[in-house]
C-alpha cells in the first residue's frame, strides 16, 4: 500500500529517526534514552518504511539480518557481561577513559550491553512488523 | 617432582587431535586408525613412566587457575587411581583409535566419530585426574554428553536416537543429583579439594553425610548403570561398537566405580554405604547375568553382561577389608581387558558377516580363526575359568565373602557368598553359550550368514594386543602388582595396601566354590535354551526400558494436557488466566499490609488541573475503547488510553518512561491496524453474558490491585528502598547520570540479560507462528482470531 504522502514523509522522516535512535543510544547513559528505547525508534523507521514502500522491498533490504541481528546482539550482551570477570565478577563493569585534547570519554562495557539490548529491540520488533505486514502477494515468502 | 605439566599437555594433546582429526576427513584414508592411535598411545606411554615414582608416593600434581571469581580451580593429580584409571582410559584408547578406522573405513562421518571419541578421553581422563570435585563434575558431564552424541551417531535410526536420550536422561538426571551431594559434601567439610576431603576424620558424624551420600550414590549408579537404572545401557548399544567398547564397557560406565573408589576413605565405613553398595550390587550382577541369557544379539549379551560385572565390582567397594580393594582394582582391569576386546570381535563379526544374530553363525571359527582365538580368550577371562584374569578377580570376591563371614556377619557373609557363587555360575552360563553359538555350533538354527568382508590384519590386531594383555597378567603378577595394583589398592583404601596374589592358593574352600560355580555354570549353558524360553515369558511391564519410556510420555502427556487447559482458547481468556494468577499471587502479599497505618493517604498534597483533565481522558478512553462498535474506532481510543499514560510520565518527570511509553504506543497501533486490516471489516460480534462477566471481574480485580500496589508503594515502606542506593551509586559506580539506565544495563543487567534473551526467544516463536499462520483467515477462524463470542 505505498501512497505517494507517505513516501514523501519516509524520504524526509526515515532518516531522521535512523539518527534519532542513534543519538538516543548514544546519550542513553547520562540523558533520557538507551538501548531498549533507540532500538524501538529504529523499528518505528523501518514500520515507516515498510507503510510507504511496501514489506516486500524491505523485506527485501533487511530481512535476512534480522535473526543473525538478534543473536549477535544477545552475543554481544553476553560478552559484555563475561568481560566482567576481568575485574572480579559476572557482569562487573569495566571501564576505559579516552582523553581527545579537552574532551574525555568513557567506554564501559554497560555500553557494550546497551548495543546488545539495541540490536535484539530493534531485529525482534522489526521482524514482528514485517512479519505482520506480510502482504497477500508476498504470502508464502522465505524470509520475515 | 617433574617440572612439565604433564598432564596438562596429555589432556591438550587429545582436545587438539579432536578437531584436526574432524579436520582430515579420515576416512579418505585405508590405515588411518594407526595416526589416530598415535595421541593416546603417547599418553600411554607417559603414564607408564609415571608407575615408578607413583609406587615410591610421588604424584604428580598441576594447579591451574580457571574461575577465581567463582572459587574453581583445575587441580590434577596422579595418585594409584587415577594412573590406574588413566592407563585403562588411553591404553585401551589408543586400540579403539586403531579400530575405529577399520570400523568406520569409508564412512563419511569418521572424523566426526573420532573427535567426539577424543573429545570423550579427554572428559574420562578429567574425571580420573581431578582433584577437585567440581572440576570433576564438569569433566562427568563431558563424558555424558559424548556419550550421548556417540550412542546417537546414526542419527536416522529411531533405537539410536532413543538410546541416546533415554542415556541421557538418566546419566544427566544422575549427575545433577551428583552434583548436589558434591556441593553439600564440600560445604560441610570446607573444601573442594579431594585429596583434602578424602583424610576429613569423621565426616560420617555430619548431619549432611546420609543426604549426600544419597545423592553422590545416585550418579554413581546411574552412570555404572545399577539396578533400578541399568536399562540405559543394553540401549546404547545402537551406539558404533568402537564406542560400545570404549565408553559403554571398559571406561565410561566405570567412571561410577571409580567415583565410589575415589572417595571410598571418606565415605565408605558405615552400614549406609555397607548396604547400599552390597544390596545394589548384588541385584545388578544377578538381574544383568539373568538377562544376558535372553537375548541373541550379540552385543546385547555382551552387554548385559557389562550389567552384571559392573554390579559385581560395586558389591566389592561396599566393603571396608584390604581383600575387597584389591578384588575391585583386579576386577575393573580384568574386565577392561576381556569386555572390551569383545566387543570389538562382536564388531568385527558384524562387519565381516553384516549380522550379530547368534541364531545365524555355524562354524564362523573356521572362516575368522584370529577373531575366534581372541574371542576365546577373552571369553573364557569372563566366564571366571582359571589360568584366566577373571579367575583371580572373581577368587577374590569369593575370599572376601568368607573373610566376612568367619570374621564380621556370618550370616551376610554366607548369603554373599551363595550370590556371589551364583553370579559367577551365570558369568560361566553365558560366557559359554556367547563363544559356542558364535564360533562353534555345527549347524545355525537360522540362515547361516558368511563373511563376506574378511578383516584386516589392522582390525583384529585391537581386540587381539588387549586380549594377550590380559592374559599375560595372571602369569606376571608380581612384575604387576607392586608398581600399578598396589598404589591402586592403597589409594581406594587410604592407607598403604600390601597386595599379594597368586593363581594358586592351594586346595582352600574358595577354589571349592568356584569349582562348584563352574560347574553349575556349565548346567546353565546346557539348558541355555530353556532358560532363554523362561526369560520370554517375562511380561512387557518389568522392563525398565518400558518404564522409563511410560513415564517420558507421561511427561509428554502432561505437558499437552496443560498447555490445552491454561493456554488455551481465546486471547483474551489466556490473559485472564495470567492476569488472575497474578491477582492471587499479590493479593497474598496486601494482606499483610496493616490497615490503615501502612496506607496513610496525604491529602494536603493538593490535586493539579492537569491531572484531572489526564485522569478524565483515561477514563472516557477506556470505556470508549471497550463500547466500541468497529475495531478502529477500538484501536484509537486505546491509542489516547496510552497517550495519557505517556503524559503521567511526562509530568511526574519519568522522561525515559515516557519515550518508552510513545514509542511503544506508536508501533503498537499501526501493528493492530495492520492486524485488522487483514480481517475483513465486519462490526464486532455481541459477547455472551459469561464472557461478559468474566471480563468484568477480571477487570475489576486487576484494576483494584493496581491501585493498592500503588498506594502501597508511595506509603512508608517495612524496608529501606532501594532507589536512593541506585541514584547515590549510577555516576561513581555505573559511570552514568541516567539512573533508569544506568540500573537496566548495570545495577539490573543480569534481569536484562534475561528479558533480551526471552525477547529474542519470544520472536522466533512469533516467525514460527506466523509463517504457519495464514493471515487471510479462513471462514472458520475469523470468529475465533477476532473474538471470543465461541466461549460461554
Amino acid at each position: 500500500m505505498p501512497e505517494l504522502y507517505l513516501r514523501l514523509l519516509d524520504r524526509i522522516l526515515t532518516p531522521i529517526l535512523l539518527i534519532l535512535a542513534v543519538f538516543l543510544f548514544l546519550r542513553g547513559h547520562n540523558e533520557p534514552g538507551g538501548g531498549f528505547i533507540a532500538g524501538l525508534a529504529a523499528a518505528a523507521a523501518f514500520q515507516l518504511q515498510i507503510l510507504s514502500r511496501g514489506d516486500e522491498y524491505v523485506r527485501r533490504l533487511i530481512g535476512p539480518y534480522l535473526h543473525p541481528m538478534a543473536g549477535i546482539g544477545l552475543l554481544v550482551a553476553g560478552a559484555a557481561a563475561l568481560i566482567g570477570f576481568r575485574q572480579g565478577g559476572f557482569f562487573k563493569g569495566v571501564w576505559a577513559s579516552i582523553h581527545l585534547g579537552q574532551l574525555e570519554l568513557d567506554f564501559g562495557t554497560p555500553q557494550l550491553f546497551d548495543l546488545g539490548v539495541f540490536l535484539v529491540v530493534v531485529a525482534v520488533v522489526t521482524s514482528f512488523l514485517l512479519g505482520l505486514s506480510k502482504s497477500e502477494a508476498s504470502e508464502g515468502g522465505e524470509e520475515a | 617432582m617433574q617440572p612439565q605439566p604433564l598432564l596438562l599437555l596429555s589432556l591438550l594433546l587429545l582436545a587438539v587431535s579432536s578437531p584436526l582429526l574432524w579436520l582430515l576427513r579420515p576416512h579418505r584414508f585405508r590405515h588411518v586408525g594407526w595416526v589416530a592411535a598415535i595421541p593416546p598411545a603417547l599418553v600411554t606411554a607417559m603414564l607408564l613412566t609415571q608407575l615408578q615414582p607413583v609406587s615410591q608416593g610421588i604424584f604428580l600434581h598441576e594447579r591451574y587457575p580457571w574461575s577465581a571469581a567463582l572459587g574453581l580451580e583445575i587441580i590434577l593429580r596422579l595418585d594409584g587411581l587415577a594412573l590406574f584409571f588413566g592407563l585403562i582410559v588411553a591404553g585401551i584408547g589408543a586400540a579403539v583409535a586403531l579400530y575405529t578406522g577399520y570400523y568406520l573405513e569409508d564412512h563419511p562421518r569418521q572424523g566426526y566419530f573420532y573427535s567426539l571419541l577424543f573429545l570423550f578421553m579427554v572428559s574420562m581422563l578429567g574425571i580420573v585426574w581431578s582433584d577437585n570435585l567440581l572440576t570433576l563434575f564438569v569433566f562427568w558431564e563431558g563424558t555424558s554428553i559424548t556419550s550421548y552424541l556417540l550412542i546417537s551417531f546414526e542419527h536416522e535410526k529411531k533405537e539410536a536416537r532413543d538410546g541416546g536420550r533415554r542415556a541421557l536422561i538418566v546419566t544427566g538426571f544422575g549427575g545433577l543429583a551428583m552434583l548436589a551431594g558434591m556441593v553439600l559434601l564440600g560445604q560441610s567439610v570446607g573444601t573442594y579439594t579431594i585429596s583434602d576431603i578424602l583424610f576429613t576424620p569423621n565426616l560420617d558424624a555430619s548431619p549432611y553425610y546420609g543426604v549426600a551420600l544419597f545423592l553422590i550414590l545416585l550418579g554413581a549408579f546411574t552412570k555404572s548403570a545399577q539396578f533400578p537404572f541399568h536399562f540405559w545401557l543394553p540401549g546404547a548399544m545402537a551406539a558404533p561398537t568402537p564406542a560400545s567398547a570404549y565408553l559403554h564397557s571398559a571406561t565410561m560406565v566405570k567412571a561410577g566405580i571409580f567415583l565410589l573408589a575415589r572417595l571410598h576413605p571418606a565415605l565408605s565405613g558405615t552400614d549406609l554405604w555397607f548396604w547400599s553398595l552390597l544390596t545394589v550390587g548384588a541385584a545388578t550382577m544377578l538381574l544383568g547375568a539373568v538377562s544376558a541369557f535372553r537375548y541373541y544379539d550379540l552385543k546385547a549379551v555382551l552387554a548385559n553382561a557389562t550389567v552384571s560385572q559392573l554390579g559385581f565390582l560395586v558389591m566389592l567397594l561396599a566393603f571396608h577389608s584390604e581383600a575387597a580393594y584389591v578384588a575391585a582394582v583386579v576386577g575393573i582391569l580384568a574386565h577392561a581387558l576381556y569386555k572390551g576386546p569383545l566387543f570389538l570381535v562382536a564388531g568385527i563379526v558384524d562387519h565381516a558377516t553384516g549380522t550379530r544374530d547368534l541364531r545365524r553363525f555355524a562354524r564362523l571359527g573356521r572362516e575368522l580363526p584370529w577373531v575366534a582365538a581372541t574371542a576365546v580368550l577373552a571369553g573364557l577371562s569372563m566366564a571366571g575359568l582359571p589360568p584366566f584374569f577373571g579367575f583371580l578377580a572373581k577368587e577374590t570376591l569369593l575370599e572376601t565373602f568368607f573373610h566376612h563371614a568367619e570374621h564380621d556377619v556370618p550370616w551376610v557373609g554366607w548369603l554373599g557368598l551363595g550370590v556371589a557363587a551364583l553370579g559367577g555360575a551365570l558369568f560361566v552360563g553365558y560366557s559359554l553359550t556367547l563363544l559356542w553359538e558364535a564360533f562353534f555350533r555345527r549347524e545355525a538354527p537360522e540362515e547361516a550368514a558368511h563373511v563376506h568382508h574378511a578383516p584386516g590384519f589392522g582390525f583384529v590386531f585391537a581386540p587381539l594386543a588387549l586380549t594377550l594383555v590380559g592374559t599375560a597378567i595372571p602369569f606376571v603378577l608380581t612384575a604387576v602388582e607392586k608398581p600399578l595394583l598396589t598404589p591402586t589398592a592403597s589409594a581406594i583404601a587410604g592407607h598403604p595396601v600390601e597386595v599379594h596374589l597368586a593363581l594358586w592358593h592351594g586346595v582352600t574352600p574358595t577354589l571349592l566354590v568356584s569349582l562348584a560355580a563352574i560347574a553349575v555354570g556349565v548346567g546353565f549353558f546346557a539348558i541355555r535354551s530353556a532358560l532363554r524360553r523362561l526369560l520370554a515369558t517375562t511380561p512387557s511391564w518389568l522392563n525398565g526400558t518400558y518404564l522409563f519410556d511410560r513415564l517420558i510420555y507421561g511427561l509428554y502427556d502432561l505437558a499437552a494436557w496443560s498447555t490445552r487447559t491454561v493456554q488455551g482458547g481465546t486471547l483474551a481468556s489466556q490473559a485472564s488466566v495470567v492476569l488472575l494468577a497474578a491477582v492471587v499471587a499479590l493479593v497474598g502479599a496486601l494482606t499483610q499490609v496493616r490497615w490503615p497505618e501502612d496506607l496513610p493517604i496525604d491529602w494536603s498534597a493538593g490535586v493539579y488541573f492537569e491531572e484531572v483533565v489526564l485522569v478524565a481522558l483515561a477514563i472516557v478512553a477506556a470505556i470508549t475503547t471497550v463500547r466500541a462498535q468497529t475495531r478502529l474506532n477500538a484501536i484509537v481510543s486505546i491509542g489516547v488510553v496510552g497517550i495519557t499514560v505517556t503524559l503521567f510520565f511526562v509530568i511526574f518527570d519519568a522522561p525515559d518512561l515516557a519515550l518508552t511509553q510513545l514509542l511503544v504506543d506508536i508501533l503498537t497501533v499501526v501493528l493492530l491496524v495492520l492486524v485488522f486490516y487483514k480481517i475483513p471489516p465486519q462490526s464486532l460480534p455481541p459477547l455472551s453474558r459469561v464472557v461478559r462477566i468474566r471480563n468484568l471481574v477480571v477487570s475489576v480485580l486487576v484494576g483494584l490491585l493496581g491501585f493498592g500496589l500503588t498506594l502501597f508503594s508511595v506509603g512508608p515502606r517495612f524496608l529501606p528502598t532501594i532507589s536512593d542506593y541506585f541514584s547515590l551509586n549510577a555516576v561513581p559506580g555505573g559511570h552514568g547520570a541516567n539512573v533508569v539506565n544506568v540500573i537496566l544495563v548495570d545495577f539490573r543487567g543480569f534481569d536484562t540479560m534475561g528479558e533480551i534473551t526471552v525477547l529474542a526467544i519470544a520472536a522466533v516463536g512469533g516467525y514460527a507462528l506466523l509463517r504457519s499462520a495464514r493471515l487471510r483467515p479462513r471462514p472458520a477462524d475469523r470468529i475465533a482470531l477476532n473474538h471470543d463470542s465461541e466461549e460461554g
